[in-house]
């Protein structure tokens, strides 16, 4: 039954360049240091074209028919973080390739796990309290730990992750499961309130529940970026859904209520405002890290100073949160660019696999899984270039981060599966049946 | 569900945009002024593991110099100053973590040998392996440094030593101090927590009050206000005024009394000497608006050209064109009080301006380049900044000046065999005891030094000091300690 097109040699061949260019950015950033090839290149290139080609593997095998830009944009994306964190720290580069083995060893597992989309529509309350479960783990005695001022983690033995970048996931089914089930009910309304329809309250309960319950979590972890992040994925799939703009507007109004309400509470959101208005007036203290995250954009100009000829390092967190201003400052706005650019192939494939779905699940779920994606990037690089204030959250495949690169590597599956699927079922259609096959072999 | 998720998508695409533009502005737009802020350090940073000459003083001793460094750090070299704290405020510092001020940073160039020149110069030593670094020579004398430092003991305040003729900086010191050495050290942490220590300390040790605070000048400042009334004919040293003990002050019920209250007055030469806040007070109203662009011509409301990041303060006098409404302001200013606020190092300018016939010549504190070798690169040549008045009225001044140190107010500066000139002040502060100034230059009849002295709330003699007594015996001393080497 050969009537979807696969092509994964496409995919292979922007791969390999991906891989092409990380291997040289790789050498570049060894080079100011000593005027020889790295002796570690191989080994690292070789790792990085392994894990490649067993994720390239992985989707001929699993899901042969699916967009062949997103893994190699991925790869590029990893790339450049990797070759940018080993030119700030070589003991985190080596992490971070463990980190990458997991990643892609967590996508190779979802593509094998997940056969269909819809069984995940299926479980929706299980991944709720899953995803719940998942935010309230680090506030738990004994495993929870504080790392920068945020209870994110949870540390077992030496190992410590952040289960929240799993809840992002687990919340994403909840909702666009959810939503899809209620969306008529949500659209239509049955009550008045003056010029504004309502819904019946029963049918918005357990929303605003899991809104209210993941929003307090991370103001009591601290952790603004990702509430900011939950808000903005919320709205949007609520938005998608019910097609109404005043759930827009009521998501904006909840929005801004919230903000206020955690500025007159919390110091430390007062102190990221004033920071973001006025980082000059600290600029050796609370203000350092703006400050010297736009030192770097600034110094880095149109070329960048080069790999390894910069001085990134000047900022704290460089590798983590300010990753993103390392790249301006050693490969210039046309790293920058380069990065913004692939971020938008990204997502721009992520809401095409959405529109191309023909049921409202996966529809939507892929819509929810892009706009994570799409959010993440603009609220730490706004961040980090002062458009917006500053709230700690990784940058999408590119951060050093161990949670979070699994997590990526997790909703690329995802997306992977849905592109599949699309695939299939277009080819199917044609024949009669809207229901996707199982993999040919 | 289509078309609200290609709204959203589209949100987001914008979303990305904005960012695009920002980092357009950042990277292009706004990038030379952030790459080039003296707060962003990587410009010295560039330069931090390049050999780097010494900076010496006139009379040869070494006050920075950089040493291979061996602390296992990424490092290769160690700035030390060997001088500690004496010479922190004019030769600042080179820090990977706060950057580099003072002669560090303004002739940063030519120590690393980035200076064409010196790069000339080095071709041959490019063979030997050799870096054309530069060796800075101050202007600034190790031994009246210490003779100023020794002066001042443990009070708090400046002393400000140049030659008049070519506007080197001789001396320029200011207690307390501190030791730049640990802001060059090679670990972030320590270096910052030491830079808040000395930052947070009561007494600001890192505030360079030579060149960087203002105080009101006090009676130092009737030498500007005669000097300007004999230019613009307001006065003549013969000129009669009353001998009075207060002045009414016009618009206010407020008088101006001479200090202790005593009766004052005569000639404006006698006033001058006697230092009578009654003539002078009077002065600045017959002056008027006039008063405000005779002060400019010393300086006052103009940055001094000194080379050493960060810039000179301003000084400060009465307002332009407020005479009208504010006529006890120019009263006050004529005294050196109210409005005026100057830096000592203008108000050695202006003792300078008198010295040197009219002409302020732009301050510097280096001398000469010279290559690695000790060969002379370059002098950093002497320039005019301003003229302050005409030959006639500076001889006429330095006159009245010599009278107060020969019977005046400031006979604590006499110095045997030497002719001083000088003038004092005791200058009412809003809190605490008078400062205690002293400007002076010396010989009077061919001036080759320049001093000005400010003691802050009297030193050790509290409110009893006034300026004879407490600063006119510093100026002597790093006069003598001059003439001696």
């Amino acid at each position: 039954m050969k009537t979807a097109t696969p092509r994964r040699n496409t995919e292979l061949r922007l791969g390999l360049l991906a891989v092409g260019i990380t291997a040289f950015g790789y050498v570049l950033v060894q080079l100011p240091e000593k005027t020889d090839i790295p002796a570690d290149l191989w080994f690292f290139v070789s790792i990085f074209i392994g894990l490649y080609v067993l994720a390239h593997l992985a989707i001929r095998q699993f899901v042969p028919y699916a967009d062949p830009s997103l893994l190699p944009l991925a790869a590029f994306l990893n790339g450049i973080g990797f070759v940018t964190i080993s030119r700030l720290d070589p003991d985190l580069a080596r992490t971070q390739v463990g980190w990458m083995a997991a990643g892609v060893g967590a996508f190779v597992a979802t593509l094998v796990v997940v056969r269909r989309v819809r069984t995940l529509e299926r479980f929706r309350y299980s991944f709720l309290l899953l995803g719940l479960l998942a935010l309230l783990l680090p506030l738990a005695p004994g495993i929870g730990k504080t790392i920068n001022g945020a209870r994110l983690w949870v540390g077992i033995g030496p190992m410590n992750f952040q289960p929240g970048e799993a809840a992002k996931v687990l919340l994403v089914i909840f909702f666009a499961a959810y939503l899809v089930d209620k969306r008529e009910l949500l659209a239509s309304g049955t009550r008045r309130l003056g010029r504004l329809v309502l819904p019946d309250p029963k049918h918005l309960a357990p929303l605003l529940l899991a809104w209210a319950v993941s929003i307090l979590v991370m103001v009591q972890q601290k952790d603004l970026g990702s509430s900011l992040l939950f808000f903005a994925v919320f709205g949007a799939m609520l938005y998608a859904a019910t097609e109404r703009g005043a759930y827009l507007l009521t998501a904006l109004v909840l929005f801004l209520g919230g903000a206020a309400i955690a500025h007159n509470l919390f110091s430390h959101v007062q102190d990221r405002v004033t920071t973001w208005l006025n980082p000059w007036d600290d600029a050796q203290g609370k203000g350092f890290q703006v400050v010297q995250s736009w030192f770097s954009f600034g110094t880095g100009g149109v070329s960048g100073t080069g790999l390894g000829r910069g001085n990134p390092q000047l900022i704290p967190n460089a590798s983590t949160d300010f990753v993103f201003s390392a790249i301006g400052e050693e490969l210039g706005l046309i790293g920058t660019v380069a990065v913004l650019a692939a971020i938008l192939l990204f997502i721009g494939s992520g809401f095409r696999i959405a529109l191309e779905a023909d049921r409202p699940f996966p529809k939507l779920f892929a819509a929810g899984l892009t706009v994570i994606m799409g959010i993440q990037a603009f609220v730490i690089i706004g961040g980090v270039t002062r458009v917006i204030p500053l709230t700690g959250i990784t940058l999408p495949f590119i951060s050093y981060g161990g949670s979070s690169l699994v997590a990526n590597f997790v909703v690329l599956a995802l997306l992977l599966r849905i592109s599949d699927d699309n695939a299939r079922a277009r080819a199917g259609g044609r024949r009669g049946r809207g229901v996707a096959s199982p993999v040919a072999s | 569900m289509n078309r609200a998720i290609a709204r959203v998508g589209t949100a987001i695409v914008a979303l990305i945009l904005v960012l695009v533009g920002m980092l357009t502005y950042l990277q292009v737009i706004h990038a030379d002024s952030l790459a080039n802020d003296p707060r962003n350090v990587r410009g010295a940073l560039k330069d931090i593991n390049r050999p780097r000459g010494p900076i010496v003083t006139a009379d040869g001793v070494v006050v920075a110099e950089s040493k291979p460094a061996d602390d296992g750090t990424e490092f290769d070299f160690s700035r030390t100053y060997p001088e500690g704290p004496l010479f922190q405020q004019v030769v600042g510092y080179q820090s990977f973590v706060l950057g580099s001020v003072g002669v560090e940073r303004t002739y940063n160039d030519e120590l690393i040998g980035r200076d064409s020149e010196l790069q000339l110069r080095g071709i041959s030593d490019v063979f030997s392996g050799k870096e054309p670094v530069g060796t800075v020579v101050l202007s600034v004398r190790a031994d009246l440094q210490r003779a100023a430092a020794e002066a001042l003991g443990d009070q708090r305040g400046s002393v400000v030593a140049m030659d008049p003729t070519t506007g080197e900086i001789l001396a320029m010191y200011s207690n307390p101090t501190y030791d730049p050495g640990p802001l060059a050290g090679h670990n972030t942490k320590e270096v910052n927590q030491y830079y808040r220590f000395v930052t947070a300390l009561p007494d600001k040790p890192d505030l360079a009050r030579a060149y960087r605070e203002r105080y009101p000048p006090g009676s130092t400042f009737k030498v500007l206000t005669a000097s300007v009334a004999l230019e613009t004919g307001v006065a003549t040293p013969d000129r009669p005024f009353p001998v009075i003990s207060s002045l009414d002050l016009p618009l206010t019920d407020a008088e101006l009394r001479n200090f202790g209250g005593q009766s004052c007055g005569g000639t404006l030469a006698e006033s001058f000497r006697r230092s009578c806040n009654t003539t002078f007070g009077q002065l600045g109203l017959d002056l008027g608006d006039a008063f405000v662009p005779g002060l400019l011509q010393f300086g006052v409301g103009d940055v001094p050209p000194i080379d050493i990041v960060p810039d000179a303060a301003l000084s400060i006098g009465p307002r332009p064109n407020t005479f009208q409404d504010e006529q006890p302001q120019f009263a006050l200013a004529g005294i050196g009080q109210g409005p005026v606020a100057t830096t000592p190092l203008q108000m050695c300018l202006a003792a300078a301006a008198i010295a040197n016939g009219g002409v302020i010549m732009e301050p510097r504190v280096v001398k000469e380049i010279r290559d690695a070798e000790n060969g002379l690169v370059r002098r950093i040549a002497a320039r005019e900044w301003k003229t302050a008045v005409s030959p006639a009225t500076a001889q006429a001044v330095s006159a009245m000046m010599v009278s107060v140190v020969q019977s005046g107010t400031g006979t604590a500066a006499q110095i045997g065999g030497v002719t001083v000139a000088g003038k004092t002040g005791t200058a009412q502060t809003d809190a605490g005891s008078p400062h205690a100034w002293f400007v002076s230059f010396a010989p009077a009849e061919a001036p080759e030094i320049a001093v000005a002295v400010i003691v802050e709330n009297g030193g050790n003699f509290g409110s009893e000091a006034t300026g004879g007594q407490v600063a006119a015996p510093i100026a002597a001393a790093v006069i003598r300690a001059y003439l001696a080497g």
